[in-house]
């Protein structure tokens, strides 16, 4: 199929001086290319050149982890995009909750899909987490990513959590109300915290607008590193484990 | 030149020197050592500081109900936008918050029962504020309340009240 | 650098002048991966490709429902109107169960601290790595030892009268002393139970509970949390 229209364009294409400026290491039809594909990209080298095959059965991790990450990248665009008509201010943010949903074209897909991907994303993390664990993925030289597992499914909590007062309907509010009560049992730090986290001692405007800023802004952008940290560190303990039962089958 | 300061060169250079050189360059790491975490420490406290705000934009903490004869005796009276109810006994006047101590929820008044109900997990206090059931850990806060001069009642919020101290009128 | 390891060393001339690079061989360079090593493939198509039909996968299954299934939007938000019940969101719900139980510092504070706790330090208790059944040694004495922890547990659970939690507790801790029993060579399913380790029983018990938890709470608490049930 190498002489169609197509495929000489593509091919004249790839062959100019823009082109292999941009992209340097020519078609990947050679392990040196493919390797180069990999490390050579800022964004693909945090993957390893190459994976063991066995690592790559749906069985094997069932592709958890990378759903967990997928998700986190659907609800960053759609926050994103959500974030132009929402004002973070009482009661303006309600009144914008109803504009996405009757006014704005695709506000209210927009927010289901926001809402459905972070439900999902909780599951998402739980269920990768014990997989994990049941599989022994933990197990050293692997234990501090186990560690930064942990912190990830922290941040996704409290991510969801700031990110459930924004509607500031009934439902938020009220939930908000309980899980701050919560906080301020905390001995000694307790009330501290809470009057940080709201700035003030009621739920109002100022408890608007911090976990606004927590949920856009500060907790994404230590869910970024850390995830850079978490993806990294597989590649450098070793590689994804899979269960015993499947490294003894088909053992050469 | 030493390369690295491993526990064995530093040793080695503490035999040869007899204690003098090694010592003034650990003493100056210590003063930077220091310094720095007085950095760390007051970059910490100021940021803290500029996230505690020192204005609020909160309801007042402190209002007027009205003339005592506004309220009946063995009544108990919810007040909105305070959450607080006034309850006259044949003593005297009590201010108690509606809020429950339990988890914050918003209680309310049933008469029917003569009891103040939680909806959140089910506490219920008695009209003096104590607890008759329910797993609220404390019975509801008494505010401090006083008769003005013009004959008005006053509650303050901030001002907390032991159980049995009543208003008498 | 004092250890005996394998290693080839190259050397420069005098150091302190002309520093060149030793470079030091070891046996074992890069942490790797217990089990053997079998075939390996590009990244690049394989992993890459991969992923993009998962992502291509999850984006349509999403993508789908939320065109089907609406967010919910209740009344603006009124700080004098507490709705009955006021429940969080549905993954704090079985949180919100055990404050039913347990005074708020215990069931809010130091069970989800301790939760975290012992999830952090999981992969740093190296206690039985090969991941040997619980009933392979000493048998008599861990049963005696599981069946003592299992009844204070109870004991403390039924104090506080956390049904919820008592109930999952029995049949979880009922199943793990059926495993005692069961014969070697008695099919699949028995053999999976009968060859269990205990760190995957207490995580399986951890799991279950807080499933149950939260589906109470979710399901069977109504207003005051009150016990409901769903179809009425």
């Amino acid at each position: 199929m190498a002489n169609s229209l197509t495929q000489r364009s593509i091919q004249k294409l790839r062959s100019t001086r823009v082109w292999r400026s941009i992209f340097r290491r020519g078609p990947a039809r050679t392990n040196r290319s493919r390797s180069l594909a990999i490390f050579g990209n800022l964004f693909l080298h945090v993957l390893p050149v190459k994976v063991r095959e066995k690592s790559l059965r749906v069985r094997a991790t069932y592709y958890l982890g990378s759903v967990c990450f997928f998700l986190f990248l659907i609800l960053t665009a759609t926050g994103i995009l959500l974030m132009f008509y929402y004002h973070p201010a009482v009661p303006q943010a309600y009144r914008d909750m109803k504009d996405l949903r009757f006014v704005v074209s695709s506000g209210v897909f927009l927010r289901n899909l926001h809402r459905l991907a972070g439900h999902a994303m909780v599951v998402a993390v739980f269920w990768h987490m014990f997989h994990v664990f049941f599989r022994g993925g933990y197990k050293p030289p692997h234990e501090f990513n186990w560690v930064v597992g942990v912190g990830l499914l922290l941040l996704t909590l409290f991510l969801s959590y700031t990110g459930y007062l924004l509607p500031w309907d009934q439902l938020a509010f009220w939930a908000i109300t309980v899980g701050t009560n919560i906080i301020s049992y905390m001995p000694i730090l307790g009330r501290p915290m809470r009057f940080l986290l709201l700035g003030g001692n009621i739920i109002g405007e100022n408890a608007l607008l911090r976990f606004y800023v927590l949920h856009c802004v500060v907790l994404p952008a230590v869910a970024v590193i850390l995830i850079g940290v978490h993806l990294w560190r597989v590649q450098k303990d070793g590689g994804l484990t899979v269960r015993e039962e499947h490294e003894r089958e088909n053992q050469l | 030149m030493p390369e690295s300061d491993t526990a064995t060169s530093v040793a080695g250079r503490r035999a040869e020197n007899g204690g003098g050189e090694t010592d003034r360059r650990d003493f100056l790491n210590g003063i930077a050592a220091a310094a720095l975490g007085v950095t760390g420490l007051g970059t910490v406290v100021t940021i803290t500081k500029y996230l505690s705000p020192n204005v609020l934009f909160e309801p007042p903490t402190s209002f007027r109900i009205g003339p005592p004869d506004d309220y009946p005796v063995n009544s108990v009276t919810y007040i909105a936008d305070q959450q607080v109810y006034v309850v006259r006994t044949a003593m005297g006047f009590v201010a108690e918050s509606a809020i429950c101590t339990h988890l914050g929820c918003i209680t309310q008044w049933k008469p029917e029962l003569d009891q103040i109900a939680c909806p959140c997990h089910g506490s219920r206090f008695n009209r003096d504020g104590t607890v008759a059931q329910g797993p609220a850990p404390r019975p509801l806060s008494h505010f401090g309340i006083r008769l003005t001069p013009d004959g008005n009642l006053l509650v303050d919020r901030l001002e907390i009240l032991p159980q049995t101290q009543i208003l008498k009128v | 650098m004092s250890e005996k390891t394998n290693y080839e060393a190259g050397f420069g001339s005098d150091a302190t002048r002309d520093p060149q690079r030793i470079v030091f061989i070891t046996r074992k360079t890069s942490a790797k991966v217990t089990g053997a090593p079998g075939r390996q493939l590009m990244s690049y198509p394989h992993v890459v490709l991969r992923e993009a039909i998962v992502f291509q996968i999850l984006t349509i299954v999403l993508v789908s429902v939320a065109l089907l299934w609406d967010a919910p939007l209740e009344q603006l938000a009124d700080p004098q109107l507490t709705p009955n019940p006021a429940k969080a969101p549905w993954y704090f719900l079985g949180l919100q169960e055990l404050l039913h139980y347990f005074p708020p510092f215990v069931a809010g504070i130091l069970i989800p601290s301790l939760v975290v706790l012992a999830l952090v330090v999981i992969p740093y208790f190296n206690v039985n790595v090969e991941g040997a059944p619980l009933w392979s040694n000493a048998r008599p004495r861990r049963l005696v030892v599981f069946g003592v922890v299992l009844a204070v547990l109870l004991a403390l659970l039924g104090v506080y009268r956390a049904w919820t939690i008592i109930v999952p507790t029995v049949v979880v801790g009922g199943l793990v002393f059926l495993s005692y029993f069961i014969p070697p060579g008695k099919g699949r399913a028995f053999e999976f139970l009968r060859s269990r380790a205990l760190s995957w029983w207490v995580m399986t018990w951890f799991i279950v509970v807080a499933i149950v938890l939260t589906e109470v709470g979710i399901y069977f608490r109504g207003p005051g949390w009150s016990w409901v049930w769903p179809w009425r």
